[in-house]
């Protein structure tokens, strides 16, 4: 069998010790606190009050312009209050906290649209999309409605991204295996909105189970438009534009994006998220996270209402066995870590990881930088980050823009790598936010 | 549950990812590789040449270390004899002397290396030349006397001066009752560390599989040497088998391959691109040959090196590699 790669990159310790774990739904949180910016673009801004009662799926936010997804209630209950919360990213953010009182009751406007997918239009796919708030949920959150939008008529291959090429992260594998059918639904519904012939599931080498699972699947649809790309498993196999590389030999030119190349590529889950959507009308209302990290007890996936808190989760999964040092939201090369044990469940927390002291890489020796080259030969994006290391904390912002330093997609390859334990990646940010400043 | 709510009282740590590292790769583990890799050799090399040489290792080793330490508390830097590089310049620079120096050379190349090569230019990462052959040409040019004695293998008990392959190689033939094999294996004369061809290639097949190091350095270097021999030997050889002995000689003779292997290799002191690389290569193996043929010295590895030292953010520059997504030369709008 060919399988896919591209250049550069890095194989990191996988730590997939979830992956033979069955995903679990949380039980009933007591609160839930919903942020109304859990996408990229425009926050939502709320349409219920304290006092009012929510059914799971009721429209708590909504954005009437520009970029951006409604938010849906996640349980039903009683909104208490409208405050503000810290997001992931450290950002204030407007969060409706709802008292669940365990019914479980829908709301009446979750209702299966009825539309057959040969006679849907791209307009009403788009439309369903939007109002099931989807957005992104492989960790960039960007509004899935908008992507479709802006890939029709330019695309002629669709793929699910199911990568997951973080260590640690398997809610995407136990996707493939315990909800497969959605994700083909999913990208069929993807595939007829945007005229398109030819469906790709690309999968790492690391999830063969999944491989053979999704391959009885399409085998009983005698579905000839979708097949599957194994990719070697290689960090950071799951960035779009490495995929893309990996899959079809196309390079997405710098500051354009997958449309440009003729790719929509979305997440496996968010794929299973439009099928919900399409077919029964489910806002997005939950998703799967891994909660990881040698301070868990039992480790596995669990699927988690949004607004859950991290806290819910962990107690859940067996509470801490030794103190915690770091909570990360997300994988351990991109995720962002956490000073709040209650920081809520969102559309882009593919997990919650909570590290001991000894896994921290603070405790990483640290010497000037050594010019080995590591990070050159690891690069995905064939840059050059020591120069650019060097240049950002030279102040010499001119001259990383010269090299290049803005396609750069922070994937961190190059501070994993160093010898000398260098954070590259952080100075590699700190001087694209300055020229992006600049720019303004 | 109260064990849980007490450790939600303990402060988090908050920091930037990647929040993993690769694990046992630091500085000091880099260099503690090629410390090992190079222990091979300097052992071949006090057997080679008696106790006199271990001493002169050891010495170079312990005065590297203690000039790294004492420099670094006398400027108020942090002391950084734990990365082990010190260690591996001391080690490199009792290879690169014979062992007939008095064991005062060897206090003062470390000085040289350690306090106006590496830290003068800001201490790890920082200076422009390899700070063991900068100091070995130091002593060259200061000690020309002391250090061109070399005896000849295993006879070091009153033992007279004799002529090194690489000087009778400018003559075109390898001095009476050498063989290739003798370079090969090590059974000659010369610096403590340069002797044993096979155990430096060893060294070098280590340091590759631990990928310490790349190929493009040592094969480009050692590619051109060869080339060029083969294709201009001296002494007016013609006939093939010749050439190849002359070629073969030459590549195991002198410091060739302790400097392509071990210190073109320098991390600091290299190009950091895959051509950048090959281009240092073939400029060190081009510069030895024209200074072994045609300077007032046997040996051109050290001065080839560094001279190849003060180009390496040139050829980075030069051979950047093509950003994904972007054209290997933009365009320049039209002003």
């Amino acid at each position: 069998m060919k399988k896919f790669s591209f250049r550069g990159g890095t194989h990191v310790r996988e730590h997939k010790d979830t992956a033979a774990i069955p995903a679990t739904r949380l039980p009933e949180p007591a609160t839930v606190a919903i942020p109304l910016s859990q996408h990229i673009g425009v926050p939502a801004k709320p349409v219920v009050a304290p006092g009012d009662h929510v059914d799971i799926g009721t429209v708590i936010g909504t954005v009437e312009t520009g970029l951006g997804c409604p938010v849906h209630s996640s349980v039903s209950g009683t909104v208490k209050e409208i405050t503000s919360y810290n997001n992931a990213q450290g950002q204030p953010v407007q969060s409706i906290v709802i008292e669940n009182d365990n019914l479980r009751t829908r709301a009446a406007t979750v209702v299966p649209p009825g539309i057959k997918l040969e006679d849907a239009t791209a307009e009403q796919i788009i439309e369903i999309v939007k109002n099931a708030g989807i957005s992104g949920l492989g960790g960039a959150t960007f509004p899935t409605y908008a992507k479709i939008q802006s890939a029709i008529g330019k695309v002629d291959k669709v793929m699910i991204n199911c990568a997951e090429c973080e260590p640690y992260i398997t809610a995407n594998h136990r996707l493939l295996l315990e909800r497969g059918e959605y994700i083909i639904d999913g990208l069929e519904i993807l595939m007829h909105a945007l005229g398109v012939k030819e469906g790709i599931l690309a999968i790492e080498d690391n999830k063969m189970d999944a491989v053979t699972e999704m391959e009885s699947l399409l085998k009983a649809r005698d579905n000839v438009g979708i097949r599957i790309a194994v990719m070697k498993t290689k960090y950071p196999q799951g960035d779009e534009r490495q995929l893309i590389y990996a899959v079809t030999g196309r390079e997405v030119p710098a500051g354009k994006l997958p449309a440009d190349v003729g790719c929509l590529i979305v997440n496996a889950e968010t794929s299973a998220a439009i099928c919900r959507a399409f077919y029964r009308g489910i806002p997005l209302v939950s998703r799967i996270v891994t909660v990881e990290g040698d301070c868990v007890k039992h480790p596995r996936n669990v699927r988690a209402p949004l607004g859950a808190s991290y806290m819910d989760l962990i107690n859940f999964c067996g509470g801490f066995v030794k103190e915690p040092k770091k909570i990360i939201s997300g994988g351990p090369m991109m995720g962002q870590s956490q000073w709040d044990f209650n920081a809520p469940v969102t559309k882009g927390t593919s997990a919650v990881l909570v590290f001991s002291e000894e896994h921290d890489r603070i405790n990483t020796i640290h010497t000037a930088c050594i010019h080995c080259g590591m990070c050159v030969h690891h690069c995905p994006m064939h840059l050059m980050p020591n120069y650019l290391a060097e240049f950002a904390k030279e102040k010499r912002y001119d001259e990383a823009e010269k090299m290049n330093v803005m396609s750069c997609v922070e994937c961190g390859t190059c501070s994993y790598n160093c010898p000398a334990g260098v954070q590259i990646v952080q100075q590699i940010r700190v001087a694209k936010g300055v020229i992006r400043a600049k720019k303004r | 549950m109260d064990q849980n709510t007490d450790f939600q009282n303990k402060l988090l740590t908050v920091s930037p990812s990647p929040h993993i590292h690769r694990r046992g790769l630091s500085t000091a583990s880099v260099m503690k590789d090629v410390f090992i890799a190079l222990l091979p050799a300097a052992i071949w090399g006090s057997y080679a040449f008696g106790w006199r040489a271990a001493v002169i290792l050891l010495i170079s080793v312990v005065s590297s270390v203690a000039f790294e330490a004492l420099t670094e508390i006398l400027l108020r830097r942090t002391v950084t004899i734990s990365d082990c590089s010190a260690a591996v310049t001391g080690l490199l620079l009792g290879m690169n002397l014979p062992s007939s120096v008095p064991f005062y050379i060897p206090v003062l190349g470390s000085a040289f290396a350690i306090i106006v090569v590496k830290q003068l230019f800001g201490g790890i990462g920082k200076n422009v030349m390899n700070p063991a052959l900068a100091a070995r040409v130091f002593l060259t040019l200061s000690f020309a006397g002391k250090m061109t004695i070399f005896y000849p293998f295993r006879q070091t008990v009153d033992a007279v001066a004799s002529a090194t392959p690489l000087a009778s190689l400018k003559t075109g033939a390898l001095p009476e009752g050498t063989t290739i094999w003798n370079l090969f294996f090590g059974q000659t004369g010369g610096c403590i560390g340069e002797v044993s061809a096979l155990l430096l290639i060893v060294g070098g097949v280590y340091l590759l599989i631990r990928k310490v190091i790349r190929w493009q350095i040592p094969v480009a270097f050692l590619g051109t040497v060869a080339l060029l021999t083969f294709l201009f030997p001296r002494g007016g050889l013609t006939a093939f088998s010749d050439r190849l002995d002359f070629m073969l000689a030459s590549l195991l003779s002198g410091g060739l391959l302790l400097g392509a292997i071990f210190m073109a290799t320098d991390y600091v002191t290299s190009p950091v691109t895959p051509w950048g690389r090959v281009i240092f290569g073939v400029g060190c193996g081009a510069l030895v040959v024209f200074l072994r043929y045609f300077s007032a010295y046997n040996e051109g590895v050290s001065f080839a090196i560094l001279i190849m030292n003060a180009f390496v953010w040139y050829l980075d520059k030069f051979t950047m590699p093509r950003v994904y997504g972007k054209e290997r030369r933009e365009k320049k709008p039209k002003a």
